[in-house]
């Protein structure tokens, strides 16, 4: 099958594994009860509880619930966020801002120190700098993200204190314009270094913390495919020709590794979307995930389902996008159905 | 096979004899013996097997190690007059939480929440996924259809994601953690399970059993099912790690009782103080997650080296 229908069947799948997934939400949602509580306090009579239950059609039968529901996020319309008392719908935007920005930068070093990491290893096999890439990689899958976030905390907080906590320094932050919701790029629109700087700084450990399992996936990845790649005969051909070593692992063996390695972008980045519940808890970012947390705290579902349906259709489209690329980079792989 | 098969071709004898049982039981029992050697082998693997046994010893002793609390030992003790204190202070050896909760104490018995939580979720996890793959792989057709449908959805989203969902539906409580990450974990062993079998039926040797007449059933459970072996012990082992690392982060997030003696719990208590320079009740307990995450790792990969003759050690 050539890509071009490969992607369009799988879109045309999309929706429906959506729906199925929307299905999923909800009926999970519900198997605890009525998302009521969020809506009402001690103080309401019952009179008052009916009524509320009454204005968001608490009363009717699920399947009816389940459809003016799927109507609503049809619509742009996610439903009340308890916890943020506003609109799910209007709070997502900047949340979901907030959130990619930090992923982006989480994502920029799980790239590029995975795919250097596992290179270097690869073309130093049983080598020290292999050794310490493999140590890299079992930790990486091994850590709490959560300890692993406390422990650099401790260290460049508490012992070196250079890392601020949040997103960024209010005064600073309100000093500027914000086009774009990504702070770094408005800091960059608006000409303005110490945001800049500002935005970097409250960037850059929490972007570690949630990269770095995602980046031993993929240097553990790039790393063994490295390996492989070295077993083969236009490696010796290229030595042959007198093609010096350095360019041997970057113009041929590191090309041709990087195939494999593509499959686990997906992986690496669904860590990262489970990783950011976490992460923006401890470090006080103001995104999607941190909000995640809250809403399960407080059993305010409509900002739980809002949040799982988002990561959901994120987690998708990166997987697609991902299959694409590999069948395009690798003409040998037969796309199925 | 068992013995050759003479022509006219006849149903193979259902219950072979007594002594071929016993010489079955022991080449298996040397074959296992023989991974187990050549996993040991490794010294990482070595390292990571003594660290689980020193973990399941502590978790065995609890009682002797520290005295349990009463009514509910797993329940931190609290010493009010001890609170936020750093380690080697008298009787608290690794220091106390902001609630006075002895952090020892958390770590040993939570030992024992992490163990029963790795064991049930596995077991829970292996026993659907073997099954749903199964099923899939060797009926296909229909079958194979709606249960992939079902893991496709299940994979939809990211496993700590879906699991935080169910146990915010359920109520916070580790019990339900533990539900949860059971509700979720399958999916990866259905479709390991699947593949397998779905190549092993290629094999000849299953055509060949097909035309001596053996039944579905003997074909499945003697031809296919023991091809997934390999990759569903090595699975189970690295997810004896993993469930307990999820755990700990949803009950980190503060999904499980408050006070419970739990590892991720712990470091939730300690989040706080961390940034006001109370750095030990976060740092033992996170480590203890580490400690029992990397052990598992370390064996997984032990075992994926000593069961697979394809890999070089590499």
């Amino acid at each position: 099958m050539a890509p071009v229908d490969y992607a369009l069947r799988r879109l045309i799948k999309l929706p429906l594994l959506l729906l199925a997934v929307s299905l999923l939400v909800f009926s999970l949602s519900r198997v605890g009860g009525s998302p009521i509580g969020i809506y009402i306090n001690h103080e309401m009579t019952p009179a008052e509880v009916a009524e509320v239950a009454e204005r968001y059609g608490l009363d009717e039968p699920l399947h009816r619930q389940y459809l003016a529901w799927l109507g609503g996020v049809l619509q742009g319309d996610l439903g009340w966020s308890g916890v943020s008392v506003a609109p799910v719908a209007d709070v997502l935007p900047q949340k979901l801002m907030a959130s990619l920005e930090l992923s982006l930068f989480a994502f920029a070093i799980v790239i590029v120190l995975g795919v250097g990491i596992g290179t270097y290893a690869g073309a130093r096999q049983n080598r020290l700098a292999d050794h310490i890439s493999r140590v890299i990689s079992i930790v990486g899958s091994s850590l709490p993200i959560f300890w692993f976030a406390f422990v650099l905390l401790i260290v460049f907080y508490l012992i070196l204190p250079i890392a601020p906590i949040g997103r960024s320094d209010p005064d600073i932050y309100n000093s500027i314009s914000h086009p774009t919701g990504l702070y770094t790029v408005d800091a960059l629109l608006n000409l303005n270094l110490l945001a800049f700087r500002d935005a970097i700084s409250h960037l850059l450990l929490p972007a570690v913390v949630l990269g770095f399992e995602g980046m031993a996936t993929i240097a553990r990845v790039m790393r063994s495919s490295m390996v492989d790649e070295f077993h083969e005969d236009y490696v010796d051909m290229a030595r042959a020709k007198g093609v010096p070593e350095a360019a041997v692992v970057k113009r041929h063996v590191r090309r041709n590794a990087l195939v494999p390695t593509v499959t686990v972008i997906g992986v690496a980045f669904g860590l990262m979307l489970q990783g950011s519940v976490i992460v923006e808890l401890i470090f006080q970012w103001p995104g999607v995930g941190r909000w995640m947390a809250d809403a399960v705290l407080r059993g305010d579902q409509a900002t739980m389902m809002a949040f799982i349906l988002v990561a959901a259709v994120i987690f998708l489209l990166v997987n697609l996008i991902v299959d694409i690329a590999y069948a395009y980079l690798d003409r040998r792989v037969e796309l199925g159905t | 096979m068992g013995a050759a098969t003479s022509l006219p071709l006849r149903r193979r004898s259902r219950r072979p004899s007594r002594g071929w049982r016993l010489r079955s039981f022991r080449a298996r029992a040397r074959r296992s013996s023989d991974v187990a050697r050549r996993t040991l082998r490794s010294p990482t693997a070595l390292v990571g097997g003594v660290i689980i046994l020193l973990i399941l010893i502590m978790a065995l002793l609890a009682p002797v190690l520290v005295e349990p609390n009463v009514p509910d030992p797993y329940q931190m003790p609290r010493d009010w007059a001890a609170i936020d204190m750093p380690p080697g202070t008298p009787g608290h050896v690794l220091g106390t939480t902001p609630t006075g909760g002895d952090v020892l104490y958390g770590i040993v018995w939570g030992a024992r929440n992490s163990v029963r939580l790795a064991f049930i979720v596995v077991t829970i996890t292996l026993t659907v996924g073997v099954a749903v793959g199964s099923i899939a792989g060797f009926l296909g057709g229909r079958w194979d259809d709606v249960l992939m449908r079902i893991v496709d959805v299940v994979m939809t989203v990211p496993e700590l994601i879906l699991a935080l969902a169910v146990v915010a539906v359920l109520g916070p409580s580790f019990e339900n953690i533990i539900l949860s990450l059971a509700v979720v974990g399958w999916a990866d062993y259905a479709r390991v399970v699947r593949a397998e079998i779905m190549t092993a039926r290629l094999n000849e040797y299953v055509e060949a059993a097909r035309v001596l007449g053996d039944s579905r059933w003997r074909i499945f459970l003697k031809d296919l099912l023991p091809n997934t072996l390999t990759p569903i012990i090595v699975l189970s082992t690295i997810d004896f790690g993993k469930t307990v690392l999820v755990g700990a982060g949803l009950s980190f997030i503060g999904l499980a009782e408050a006070g419970l003696a739990e590892w991720g719990n712990l470091v939730s208590e300690g989040s706080d103080g961390v940034v006001v320079g109370s750095w030990w009740v976060a740092t033992f307990a996170g480590a203890m997650v580490f400690l029992w995450a990397i052990s598992f790792n370390l064996v997984g990969d032990g075992l994926r080296d000593a069961l697979d003759p394809k890999s070089d050690h590499r």
